[in-house]
């Protein structure tokens, strides 16, 4: 099956400074989360994607065909940029009205479809102000709708919950959901791992222009083998229970809570670990009343892979 | 309608409506009604002190098209030119339109479309009204037909000078600053001189189209004119305006604009 | 080795306040300025009619050994007041400070407006007066080297090549003329600069009004007096009243039959109305409709 997006030894230079390095990757349909740090890469990605730059090696087509040069293809494409600009002289309405004509509907379509974008991000009512009076929120919203306006099939998201309020992200983030649910193609780019994690479990992390992993967070996290694993465990004796593996070659390091209940135990081998405590629950009725995974989740993937 | 026609009259037609009601726009329809303002302190003079220096088509010809030719249709041009991919970089606002399934080609070509027309209207009403005031009583069949030759020659002042400005726009981070140089520096001094070496300035080709009237004291329009002939000079400024676009469009369509963060 | 903490640290010394708050302004203007290869090319080409002028000098006191080059009146060469007029009010100087202004000075405010940098500047402890006291100085170190530096050059080299006061002494009011000129046509145009500068948030526009504004007044005055015969159109355009009020500071013949006096009050005047533009446009905190 072919992939919706390829890229194919993607590199970029901007002059002497390396903007991508030989990035190859497929996605597929769904959410995919692009992560990285502030220079790493991703606006760049999203820029070679989206045709407005070129590669200097390398090649990225979206369904099968390359991107520059194949105007038709952003029909198909929505694209919601970074920057805060618009045609600020314009009204809302007359902003995503404007943007659907130049996709070849008619007046009357393109009315309607505006309408319903507006609707989507609830921007009816402010629909005919002048978007220079717009706050910060409802830009990013405008931005998005003028987007999804002509209901693209893949939709590419630099950076989209910048500036909105908790209330408008968990809108957008039920969108992007509802999108994922309709087959549609989502790239989302973010700095902010939590926006990520809510999103997908699928992320492409970049750093310094190069893909550092991607894939489900969860596989990617068991295959840092050269991080131990943290485990947290509450109990009510949490010394005696230490005692009972701290004689275990993969138990690294044992730190107590301040609170006299927890510790929190430092292992190379988590499922050695999890068999072992397992068994000394059974066999030992020691009590234990929570067991988690701190760093099973994107900030360690994240600290762990770019070194902090 | 073919696909690339629809692209450009899509644009046109965003842009039109955009810069009718921009802020900028009722600024420089003011600006292009200087001459109006001329012509009516001109008019006014010669109706209350009983004389009349000149005939008003000879008034009309060395001085308001003066001005236009000379001043209004410059910036005007050169403004609405540069503006056609200077103000999508400056604004960020390019990839609104260079993600949209249009040539690159036809944002250029629709957006000059647009802003020539707009500038095209604003001086073509302002040549009118000044033409009937300087006018008004001696309108004779011979200064109405010659009207037509006016608007003609500031319609393709503009189009000519806008499609050289939008290439500037397109290819120079300084175009303004070129676009200046060439207006007041380079038009304004080659113009002037004689031979072959004034047929390397656009306005030369402009003044060709113009009815030669008496030298007088206000003959600086016509001074040291060698006409071309209007229809070499229709095809020169053809060509120069194909010319400008076609470059203008091939490096819209190739360079990459990087947008500052 | 003791392991220093890179922690944040509390300046524990007094705290001092900077006696010239405008000077971080006007040093980024300068800097950002001749970061431009065009703007330094302009501002050093600047120079050549001060360069001809000073060689002027030179020949001057040595008009017998060039008199074969210069046929006809050797007044020209004269090194008088009226030297340093058609120097100050020469056409070509007042057009290369116009295309420095359009160059290093046309995005002075409207970039700050463009970037809503103002509310980063207003959040310094810093005032207005330091604000516009800092953009005004950019422009008035720019245009004080091509109107006062070689003023005072033309002196000091007249009096070098002559050997004698007798310059001075004939002319003991000269320092003050050259003075009092470049200090009233920088300061016209630093606030012409300023003003249409804050009127608009877009540098190219502001490019081209800075140009089209000089350059339109002297059109009309060129269509109006040639009209009307009217000496006092000269008051509609701006290089006339500059030339006008330049000949009344170095007592020479005025260009235009109209007095002096009222070129430099329009001068001044629209200095003031530029003034209290600029003063209404630049505030900490903007007002959306």
């Amino acid at each position: 099956m072919t992939p919706v997006i390829a890229a194919r030894n993607l590199a970029k230079w901007y002059g002497n400074v390396l903007g991508l390095s030989d990035v190859t990757l497929e996605i597929e349909p769904g959410v995919t989360g692009l992560l990285g740090p502030n220079g790493a890469g991703k606006s760049t990605f999203l820029k070679l994607l989206t045709g407005q730059i070129k590669p200097s090696i390398g090649e990225v087509t979206i369904l099968g065909r390359p991107v520059r040069g194949d105007a038709s293809l952003y029909s198909r494409i929505g694209f919601c940029p970074e920057q805060d600009a618009f045609y600020e002289e314009m009204t809302g309405r007359e902003f995503v009205t404007s943007l659907l004509r130049l996709h070849r509907f008619s007046a009357g379509e393109a009315r309607t479809r505006a309408e319903r974008a507006l609707g989507t991000v609830d921007l009816r009512g402010d629909g005919d102000r002048l978007i220079k009076a717009y706050s910060r929120g409802m830009r990013q919203r405008l931005k998005f709708a003028q987007a999804i306006a002509h209901d693209p099939e893949i939709i590419i998201l630099d950076e989209p919950l910048n500036g909105l309020d908790p209330l408008g992200k968990r809108k957008l983030i039920r969108l992007v959901r509802e999108f994922r649910g309709e087959g549609r193609t989502i790239i989302v780019s973010s700095h902010v791992l939590p926006e990520i994690e809510a999103l997908t479990r699928t992320i492409v992390l970049i750093h310094q222009g190069k893909i550092f992993a991607r894939g489900d967070i969860h596989e990617i996290r068991d295959l840092i083998d050269s991080h131990p694993h943290l485990v947290s465990i509450r109990c009510p004796e949490p010394r005696s229970l230490a005692a009972r593996f701290l004689a275990d070659g993969h138990v690294l390091k044992v730190d107590f809570g301040a609170d006299g209940r927890s510790l929190l135990v430092e292992t190379n081998d988590r499922d050695e670990f999890f068999g072992r405590l397992g068994r000394l629950i059974v066999s030992d009725a020691v009590k234990v009343e929570e067991i988690t995974s701190p760093d099973d989740n994107l900030q360690a993937v994240f600290d762990y892979l770019v070194g902090k | 309608m073919s696909p690339y026609l629809d692209s450009l009259e899509r644009v046109f037609s965003v842009f039109w409506k955009l810069s009718r009601k921009a802020r900028r726009t009722k600024f420089f329809f003011l600006f292009s009604q200087l001459p109006v303002a001329v012509a009516l302190i001109i008019r006014l003079n010669s109706l209350f002190s009983g004389r009349t220096p000149a005939t008003g088509l000879y008034l009309f010809t060395n001085i308001i098209m003066f001005f236009y030719l000379q001043m209004i249709i410059l910036v005007l041009a050169l403004f609405y030119g540069t503006s056609v991919c200077s103000e999508e970089v400056e604004g960020k606002t390019l990839p609104y339109l260079t993600t949209r399934p249009l040539p690159k080609s036809a944002i250029v070509l629709g957006k000059y479309g647009a802003y020539t027309a707009i500038a095209a209207a604003m001086t073509s009403f302002g040549l009118i009204l000044s033409f009937l005031i300087l006018n008004f009583d001696s309108l004779s069949g011979r200064a109405v037909l010659a009207l037509p030759r006016y608007l003609g020659v500031l319609v393709f002042g503009l189009v000519s000078y806008g499609a050289l400005f939008t290439f500037f726009g397109s290819a120079l981070k300084r175009s303004v600053f070129f676009g200046l140089l060439f207006s007041f520096g380079w038009e304004n001094v080659i113009q002037y001189f004689p031979g072959s070496t004034q047929r390397l300035a656009i306005a030369h080709y402009l003044k060709s189209f113009l009815p030669s009237p008496p030298a007088g004291r206000f003959a600086f329009l016509t001074f040291r004119l060698e006409p071309t002939p209007p229809g070499l000079s229709l095809l020169v400024l053809g060509l120069v305006t194909t010319a400008c676009l076609t470059l203008a469009g091939l490096v819209f369509s190739k360079k990459e604009y990087i947008l500052e963060d | 080795m003791t392991i220093r903490e890179k922690g944040y640290f509390h300046w524990e010394g007094p705290l001092r306040e900077r006696r010239f708050a405008w000077w971080p302004i006007t040093r980024l203007g300068l800097r950002l300025a001749f970061k431009k290869k065009g703007f330094k090319f302009l501002y050093f080409g600047s120079f050549i009619p001060a360069l001809v002028f000073l060689v002027g000098i030179y020949i001057s006191e040595r008009i017998g050994e060039f008199r074969y080059m210069i046929r006809g009146s050797s007044q020209l060469l004269e090194v008088n007041p009226a030297f340093f007029k058609t120097y100050y009010t020469s056409d070509f100087l007042l057009f290369m400070m116009v295309m420095l202004m359009v160059v290093g000075g046309a995005g002075l405010v409207a970039d700050d407006l463009r970037h809503n940098a103002l509310q980063l500047y207003f959040s310094r402890p810093l005032e207005k007066r330091d604000y516009l006291a800092g953009k005004a100085s950019v422009l008035v170190a720019l245009l004080l080297s091509l109107t006062l530096l070689p003023g005072l050059a033309f002196i000091i080299f007249k009096l070098l090549f002559s050997g004698s006061f007798r310059f001075i002494a004939d002319y003991p009011w000269i320092l003050l003329s050259v003075a009092a000129y470049s200090a009233a046509v920088t300061a016209f145009f630093c606030l012409y600069t300023l003003l249409l500068s804050s009127l608009s948030r877009n540098r190219r526009y502001v490019s081209i009004l800075l140009f089209a504004v000089y350059l339109v007044s002297d059109i009309l005055f060129g269509i109006f007096y040639g009209n009307f015969k009217n000496p006092a159109f000269a008051l509609l355009s701006l290089k006339a009243n500059l030339q006008q009020a330049g000949a009344f500071l170095f007592r020479q013949k005025l260009p235009y039959d109209i007095p002096a006096g009222w070129s430099i009050l329009i001068l001044a005047a629209v200095g003031a109305a530029a003034w209290l533009v600029v003063n209404k446009r630049v505030r900490s905190v903007e007002v959306v409709k």
